[in-house]
């Protein structure tokens, strides 16, 4: 990680919105990391990552109906889908996340407004504790 | 792999601090912290113009800045990265 740091000229980063000058920017090697993140108290163990799971909504809005960028709307809204009849676990989020694969049981349409609606948990809703841990780097 | 499209989210889900040539995230959505080191804080900032693949962010970043090697391997790998880390994800 070094490496790539040292060439880089501009104290603050560089700014895409007011350059200054053309600081020089290396990219670095592909085996280069760029990218330390600090894990935080939760979600210790990667066993607890995968077994979480996440109701899809949250049991404050059971019942509503999820939109395909992930809102939440009133069920029978046009172009939304029903909930899911179980929670989404945390190994199912991590791959629909990823790479966009389907839990079983599930449509691709409704599996992409679910992970749409996953993103966009916030801390103190429902999953969001098996949300934030699934980011962590394994 | 260059034709991958990567969306960020939006700027103010992110709280960014300055390290002296290093940058410190913090991702509102996920709660998790991340020091970035260069080119990473500026793929993010390239990211912010709108969702692209490798090839439109290096040169969204050429534009910018004087690449000392500009491939788009080299970007990629970095958006492999800050994939894993929750901080882009595919289109």
């Amino acid at each position: 990680m070094g490496e790539t740091m040292s060439e880089q000229s501009s104290k603050d980063g560089g700014s895409l919105a007011n350059p200054t000058r053309r600081t020089v920017l290396a990219l670095g090697a592909a085996a280069a990391s760029t990218v330390v993140t600090i894990r935080p108290a939760l979600a210790q163990t990667a066993g607890s990552v995968m077994n979480c799971e996440i109701p899809v909504p949250g049991p404050q809005h059971s019942g509503q109906y999820i939109a395909a960028d992930g809102s939440l709307v009133a069920p029978g809204t046009p172009g939304s889908f029903a909930p899911p009849s179980r929670p989404i676990t945390g190994e199912e989020a991590k791959t629909l996340l990823r790479g966009g694969f389907t839990p079983n049981g599930m449509d691709s349409q409704s599996a992409q407004a679910y992970a749409n609606y996953i993103r966009r948990l916030q801390s103190g809703m429902s999953g969001f504790t098996c949300y934030a841990s699934l980011q962590l780097p394994r | 792999m260059a034709g991958a499209i990567y969306i960020a989210d939006d700027a103010d889900a992110v709280r960014s601090v300055a390290l002296d040539g290093l940058v410190a995230l913090f991702h509102l959505p996920s709660g998790m912290t991340h020091i970035v080191a260069p080119p990473a804080p500026q793929i993010l900032e390239a990211l912010q113009q709108g969702p692209a693949d490798a090839r439109t962010l290096l040169a969204r970043i050429a534009a910018i800045y004087e690449l000392e090697e500009g491939s788009a391997e080299a970007i990629a790998a970095r958006l492999d990265e800050l994939e894993t880390a929750g901080l882009v994800r595919r289109a």
